[in-house]
Order: C-alpha cells, then sequence, then structure tokens
C-alpha cells in the first residue's frame, strides 16, 4: 500500500502528528496496532508540573518551566522538539478540540492544580472543562462524592488528604456516598458502565437527586470520578451542575480512563470523518532502508505482511505499554531497525523497586538527531525520512516531571514538520 | 515491552502461556460493543483471558456468558498486546458444547451451506414462509428464530450454477489497448453470493475481467464461520480443512480472492490461528479482500480507472471484520477514484448483526440496541445508499435504518457501465 506518510502509533503524539499533517493539507495514514496510552493514563495534558521530581515544586507557569527546562538539559525532548513545536502544538490540539466538538479550556501561561482521586494537588495545564471547577487556586469548599459498590474512588480518602495539605488545612473539605440507582451491590463496575448510565437522563437525574440531598454545604462544589457521560460529556456535565444545585468537577480515576478514551474517540473519529484513512489491528515492523532512507515498513496484517510505502514515517510509539520494544533477558531491541536501545546485567536493572522512583525502562528509546530522526548509537541517523514522536525518543519520561501530554504534543507536531520537509 | 527471548529469560512465560500477554488493561471491556449494550455481559476480559488462566482441559467448562460474545472481533483489534481474545473464548465455547450439547437453532445456523442450498431449492416456498408472520412465529416458537429479523431472500438460480454457463472471455488484444495482464484469480464467492446474492459475484467476475483477470471458481465448502460463532469449531474446522484442501491445490501464482469480508478472514487468519489446520497458512497468505486487491492493482497502474461518472452520495461503513484484516479501507479508496462519487465514512461502531447472532430470538433486542448509534447516524445523513463489503451489516442496516445498502463492488461496476 502506498501512502503520502505514514504514521504508526495510537496515542496522543499520534494524532497530534496525524492532525498536523491533515491541516497542512497532506494525505497521511494513521497505522495503530490497538489502544494505547491514552486509554490508560491521559485525562488531561500536562505540560510541566513539577521541574524537579524529587522536590515536587510546582511549576506556576508552565511556558516559562519549558524554556528553563530546554536552557539547561538540550537533550531533552522538549529540546529536541522545540518550544515553538509546544506552542504551535497546543494552539492545534485546543482548535482541533473545539471543531471536533469537545470543551476544553487551560492555556501554556498558567497551571491549574487540580485535585487527583487521592486528594493530592496536580498542576495540569489543559483540561477539559469538566475537570475546570476543581481548581484549588479557588477557594469554594469541596465535598467528595462517591457511589456506593464504586471500587476505584473513595471520596473520604481523598476529602482527608486533601484537608490536610490544602490551604494548611483550613478548608472546608467533605465526602459523601451514594447509592447508584437500580445498581445491584454485588455486581463489579467500572467508571465506563457508570459513564455509559450517565447519559440516561433518568439516571442522572436520580444520581443528582440523591447528590442534592447529601450535600449540605449549599456553597460547596462537588469533585466527581470521572464518569459524566462518555460521548455526550458536554451535555451531561452541564446537566448535572443545573440538576444538583452546584458547580460539580471531574477526577480521573484508575484505568480505563474515561476522560482518555472520550479524548482518544473524539479525535480518531474526527480524523476519520474528514478523511483520514486508519489502519486497524496491524502491528508494524521492519523498516526496509537503502542509501540512507526508508523504502517500506511491514505491517502484520492478517494472512500476511503488508508492506507500506511512504514519503516518510513517523513512529509516534507512545510508551513502554504499547509492545513498541522487543526485550531479552540483556537487551532492548527496537522492531523496525533492530538496534539494541538498552542493555543490562540483568532485567531487574530496568526497574527501580519504587513505584514512585523514575523507571529505567520508561526513558528507553532511540536517540534521535535535533530533527527527531533515528540514530545508532554511535549517532548515525538510521534513515533520514524516518521521524519519532512521543515515547519512542530516548530520555522520554514525562512522569515525574509531570509532561505527558505536553511533550507528545510537542514531539508530534515537530516530527509532522519534519516529515513534510523530507 | 514485549518480551521475548526465553531461553535466556527465565521469568518469561508470555511465549509458553500467550495469555499472560494480557495486562489485563480492559480496553477490549470499553470498546465490546455487547459489553457498552447490556450490563449482564462481562465482556471479553472476563470471559477470555481472564477465565482462561482458570480453564481446565479435565474439567467441564463454565459457559455461562460466552453466548452473548458476539464474535465481532473489536477486542482483538484493541488490545495493545495483541491477544487472542476471541480464540480463548470460541474455544471454551466449542468445549461446553461438546459437553452439553447443543441446540436445534444453533445446530442449525452452523449448518447455513446445508440450510441455504435447502432454501434456495425451494425458493419460492422458503421466501414466502420467511416473509408470513404464522410462519415466522412458530419458527420463532420452535426454533429460536427471531421473528422481526428479515430473513435473507434465497435464489433458485445460484451463483455455482451461473458460473458454469458463463464465458470466460479472454480479451485479445487486452481491454482499453492496456498493458498486457496475465492474472488469474479464484474466487472464493462463499455462500451467500452462491445462495443469496448472485448478483455481487456477477459483478465482482465483470469488475476482474474487465482488468484483464481470468476467474476461476474452484469447488468450495462454507467458510466455516457461521459454524464457529454457534459453538462448533469442530464443524468449522472440518468444513476449513476441505476448503484448505482444495484451494491448495491451485496453480501457484493463482491468488485467493473473497468478496465477503469474514469469510476472507477465516481463510487469512482463523484457519491457522483459531482451527490450527495444517497449510492454512500457505493457503491464507494468497487470500485478498476484493477491494484490497483491486487496489493493489490500482498501485500497479494495473487497474482500468476509465469509469464513467456514478452521480451518488454514499455512506460507507466499515464491517468490524474488515478493521481485523488490517488493510485500512481498500473500498474506500477505490471509491474515491469514480467521478461524482461522494463517499463519506459513518463511524459509529458494530452494526449488532454479527452474522447469524442478531437473528435469534434472544439476542435480537440487544442486536438492534448495539445498532442504534449506526442506525440514528445513516438515518441522519440522508444519503442514498450505505455501503459495507460484509453482507450481514448490510442485511442489518437496511433493516434498522430503513436504508438501502450495496457492496462497494456495487458502485465500481456501475462506473463500469454494467448494471
Amino acid at each position: 500500500m502506498r501512502f503520502d506518510i505514514a504514521v504508526v502509533g495510537s496515542g496522543l503524539s499520534a494524532l497530534i502528528a496525524t492532525r498536523t499533517l491533515q491541516r497542512a493539507g497532506r494525505k497521511p495514514v494513521l497505522i495503530w496496532p490497538g489502544l494505547s496510552s491514552l486509554y490508560f493514563l491521559y485525562a488531561t495534558v500536562d505540560v510541566l508540573g513539577y521541574a524537579n521530581p524529587t522536590t515536587a515544586e510546582v511549576v506556576e507557569e508552565p511556558i516559562s518551566g519549558v524554556r528553563q527546562l530546554i536552557a539547561d538539559h538540550p537533550e531533552h525532548p522538549y529540546a529536541r522538539a522545540g518550544l515553538p513545536a509546544l506552542q504551535n502544538g497546543s494552539s492545534l490540539l485546543l482548535d482541533w478540540l473545539r471543531e471536533a466538538g469537545f470543551n476544553w479550556q487551560g492555556t501554556l501561561d498558567r497551571n491549574l492544580l487540580l485535585p487527583t482521586a487521592t486528594g493530592t494537588p496536580k498542576p495540569s495545564c489543559l483540561v477539559p472543562t469538566s475537570m475546570a471547577a476543581g481548581d484549588l487556586h479557588r477557594n469554594e469548599p469541596i465535598v467528595f462524592c462517591g457511589f456506593d459498590g464504586y471500587q476505584d474512588f473513595v471520596p473520604e480518602l481523598a476529602a482527608a488528604n486533601l484537608s490536610n495539605g490544602w490551604n494548611g488545612g483550613s478548608r472546608n473539605v467533605g465526602a459523601v456516598r451514594v447509592p447508584l440507582p437500580g445498581v445491584k451491590p454485588d455486581r463489579l463496575f467500572t467508571s465506563i458502565d457508570i459513564a455509559r448510565s450517565m447519559e440516561d437522563a433518568t439516571f442522572r437525574r436520580a444520581v443528582a437527586e440523591r447528590l442534592r440531598h447529601a450535600v449540605k454545604d449549599d456553597r460547596a462544589r462537588l469533585g466527581l470520578p470521572a464518569v459524566l457521560g462518555l460521548t455526550h460529556d458536554t451535555d451531561v456535565h452541564l446537566e448535572f451542575e443545573k440538576e444538583t444545585g452546584h458547580p460539580v468537577f471531574e477526577i480521573p480515576t484508575v484505568p480505563p480512563s474515561v476522560l482518555g478514551l472520550r479524548l482518544f474517540d473524539r479525535l480518531r473519529r474526527h480524523l476519520q470523518e474528514t478523511g483520514v484513512e486508519m489502519i486497524w489491528a496491524a502491528p508494524a515492523h521492519e523498516a526496509e532502508v537503502a542509501n540512507g532512507r526508508c523504502l517500506r515498513i511491514h505491517l502484520k496484517s492478517a494472512g500476511r505482511e503488508q508492506p507500506v510505502e511512504a514519503k516518510a514515517y513517523i513512529l509516534a510509539l507512545e510508551d513502554a505499554v504499547d509492545g513498541a520494544w522487543r526485550a531479552g533477558a540483556h537487551t532492548v531491541r527496537d522492531p523496525f531497525f533492530h538496534q539494541v536501545l538498552a542493555q543490562h546485567a540483568t532485567p531487574g536493572e530496568r526497574t527501580d523497586e519504587s513505584l514512585f522512583a523514575a523507571q529505567p525502562f520508561a526513558a528507553i528509546g532511540y536517540p534521535v538527531t535535533d530533527r527527531l530522526q533515528p540514530t545508532d548509537r554511535d549517532g548515525r541517523t538510521l534513515a533520514a525520512n524516518v521521524f519519532v514522536a512521543g515515547g519512542g525518543i530516548a530520555g522520554y519520561d514525562p512522569t515525574g516531571i509531570k509532561a505527558r501530554g505536553g511533550m507528545a504534543i510537542a514531539t508530534g507536531y515537530r516530527a509532522a514538520q519534519e516529515a513534510m520537509a523530507a | 515491552m514485549i518480551t521475548e527471548d526465553r531461553e535466556t529469560f527465565s521469568d518469561t512465560v508470555e511465549e509458553e502461556h500467550p495469555v499472560e500477554a494480557c495486562t489485563k488493561c480492559t480496553a477490549c471491556n470499553t470498546v465490546c460493543p455487547v459489553a457498552r449494550s447490556t450490563e449482564i455481559f462481562r465482556g471479553p476480559k472476563f470471559l477470555g483471558p481472564e477465565s482462561e488462566r482458570y480453564r481446565d482441559q479435565h474439567e467441564t467448562t463454565v459457559t455461562a456468558g460466552l453466548d452473548l460474545c458476539s464474535g465481532c472481533k473489536l477486542c482483538e483489534v484493541t488490545c495493545p498486546s495483541q491477544v487472542s481474545i476471541q480464540e480463548y473464548i470460541r474455544r471454551a465455547q466449542n468445549k461446553g458444547a461438546r459437553e452439553k450439547g447443543r441446540t436445534l437453532r444453533d445446530w442449525l445456523l452452523g449448518h447455513t451451506r446445508l440450510l441455504s442450498r435447502f432454501g434456495s431449492l425451494t425458493a419460492p416456498l422458503a421466501n414466502f414462509g420467511n416473509r408470513n408472520p404464522l410462519f415466522r412465529l412458530l419458527m420463532e416458537r420452535v426454533v429460536g428464530i427471531h421473528r422481526r429479523r428479515p430473513l435473507p431472500k434465497y435464489q433458485w438460480l445460484t451463483f455455482e450454477s451461473w458460473f458454469k454457463r458463463h464465458r470466460t472471455p479472454h480479451p485479445d488484444p487486452p481491454p482499453q489497448g492496456g498493458r498486457e495482464i496475465r492474472r488469474t484469480v479464484a474466487y472464493f464467492y462463499g455462500c451467500w453470493v452462491d445462495f443469496n446474492e448472485r448478483q455481487l459475484g456477477q459483478q465482482v467476475v465483470a469488475v476482474l475481467e474487465r482488468n484483464g483477470i481470468e476467474v476461476i471458481v474452484p469447488r468450495q465448502q462454507c467458510c466455516g464461520i457461521p459454524a464457529v460463532v454457534n459453538s462448533n469449531t469442530d464443524l468449522a474446522r472440518k468444513y476449513g480443512v476441505e476448503n484448505v484442501r482444495r484451494l491448495s491445490t491451485l496453480p501457484e501464482g493463482v491468488d485467493i480472492i473473497a468478496s465477503s469480508t469474514s469469510c476472507g478472514l477465516m481463510l487469512k487468519h482463523d484457519y491457522a490461528h483459531l482451527l490450527e489446520i495444517p497449510g492454512a497458512e500457505q493457503v491464507g497468505s494468497r487470500v485478498y479482500d476484493v477491494c484490497e486487491y483491486l487496489w493493489m492493482l490500482h498501485e500497479a497502474g494495473e487497474l482500468d480507472v476509465d469509469f464513467q461518472p456514478v452521480d451518488t452520495r454514499v455512506l460507507y461503513h466499515a464491517p468490524c471484520h474488515l478493521k481485523s484484516h488490517g488493510i485500512g479501507y481498500p473500498a474506500m479508496r477505490l471509491l474515491r477514484l469514480i467521478p461524482g462519487v461522494r463517499v463519506e465514512e459513518v463511524d459509529e461502531g458494530c452494526c449488532g448483526i454479527s452474522g447469524t447472532y442478531g437473528v435469534k430470538v434472544e439476542k435480537y433486542d440487544l442486536s438492534m440496541k448495539i445498532g442504534t448509534r449506526l442506525f440514528e447516524a445513516v438515518k441522519a445523513a440522508g444519503s442514498d445508499s450505505v455501503l459495507a463489503d460484509c453482507e450481514t451489516c448490510r442485511m442489518q442496516v437496511e433493516h434498522g435504518a430503513g436504508s438501502r445498502s450495496a457492496h462497494p463492488i456495487d458502485i465500481l461496476a456501475r462506473a463500469y457501465g454494467y448494471r
């Protein structure tokens, strides 16, 4: 199959790269091996939350923070992508979300501070409007609301933690729990199940009614796990605020992420409806290179391998979770060029025992040129018309600095610009 | 990160136990059209890999809930770790059916070819019965086929008999003064074309021959997918072995074409993987969806693109099983070559019928509920017709949205001037 530019991946960097190409009048094809990190991790676009993961001091102005980070770390993926890529990529995303009928807000100039499901304040930059009322820069009291039988959000825990840490513990933070109408308590259900039910007006009104009775403080904003609809979430959120009589904000929960699911579905569908072809269920591998250029990559399709030829290729491998690398006992290789990306005496070296420490495996990826082309370990470009975005880049670890989303946007946008010039 | 290199990595079990590749991420449950539509279905993650870890070949299979899986394979399409979720469900279902027996209805639906041959032989009567409310009520009570589900019309003249009388043109010189083309393809037409929509098969043959391709029709059996989804992989394997044996004898260089998405997927993938039929990989590597093949010709500069304009606005619905092919949407690409055709994709997921799933009395309502989003989008779009490569998707869209429907080849045939 022949295409103009092939984008491999299904995460935010792949979507941004594809959209950038589409907006520039190119004809990208989006090749994806299955759902990626958007389903597990994404709720917001964090650009830079902590400049130093150890001190975890909150960055107030993400754009200035990234400028400083680029100056301090010229090898960082943000530095490779460049500040304009972050700025242009972010405006592209916000415009795109608006066009696709999705309400988001935020600017690169200021971080919001939003409570997590455990009641920790977390800096975020661009967020769905349904989360914005949770901003801890605001002063209204917060009541966390949970549901009987729903195990992924414990309102009492969130309230206890937040009241310890927020504004010196002086603020009014509460917790309530209500039963969900018609749900048998012995059934295991996830945020997705509730989100689907919330699209039913009768169900939603019954929940709102119960919360209205349970919450005594008229001034309080309500913090709910992110369950306010899957496809009609904007309307569900608006109606729910009216029905409860309180400002309502959503809080991301453990996977599957309702917020990530909404984002991915909306953007993917918008791409398809505006004429971008997607190739589903086709893990890509094997780059054939001649004279320094990639001639084709191969897809593992049903029955046989499908060669895909394009003028340029973007490997937007989002994260370690999407099966991008091949790991043996001592080496980690990439499936396109068979490069050794990392070597370890024991597999144990890839992980740190502390869950919250930086994990060495997360940083595994291609060394890249200033134009985001993958190189071998000696810095020789592997193929001039291949560009890497997202987690495929060595040293790409957005977790500790809370830059998940921002780094995907910047590298996705930059890779697309370079691919067009290739 | 996928871990391999087993000898040197002793704590890796994925190769020996592929089910361990499942990271329990729940992506499959979130896209499952059945789980989306009924809370009584536990979803592919639980019924596939999670239950698989507890299944024991020597113990009776727990089958509760397995039959609610419609077999759309969107779980596998979605899985970031490429776990064969469906295969676990289908194998467990087959083992359960071996132990507990099958209902008459599921036995019949698994034997589609037998049923269709009977329908075709008695076509006027069968079609009358299928449209007769009293007979349908009886059928619902006795067999368990929902009375509101329109059943396909049978044709007395089968595609096979038509093809026997069809004279393959050997154009000399080649058409449109094009380059000399020397290709022969074997057409796997499937039960649907044979007994229900001979015209589609005729269009496929006409379009291929127009491009200087010789079409041959090898003897064939049902591809087996109706049996697979009716708890009978044993029967499907029997059919598959027969097809693989026959298709293996085709001369080298003869490609195999299928115009039904699901038949094609069985030949390409499921024979080798789910049914583990020897020799199936070699056969599968020669199989092409008809639109995939025509697009390949186009890229090779061999497709006749001298199309007449077809002034029409159509929606394209990508069947779930097409996504499993991993070839993108070749039909959309072809249609965009034809002047006058305005084609838009309607991306509303599974239509809900899933072959024989939506005809069953206990599944009909669920099947219609799954398709609701698609029906609404089709009604709102107000296009001339809905194109889908899969025959049961077309049945469902016609029934649920009251729209006309066709295989994409229909537009291509019209663009070549065939009616």
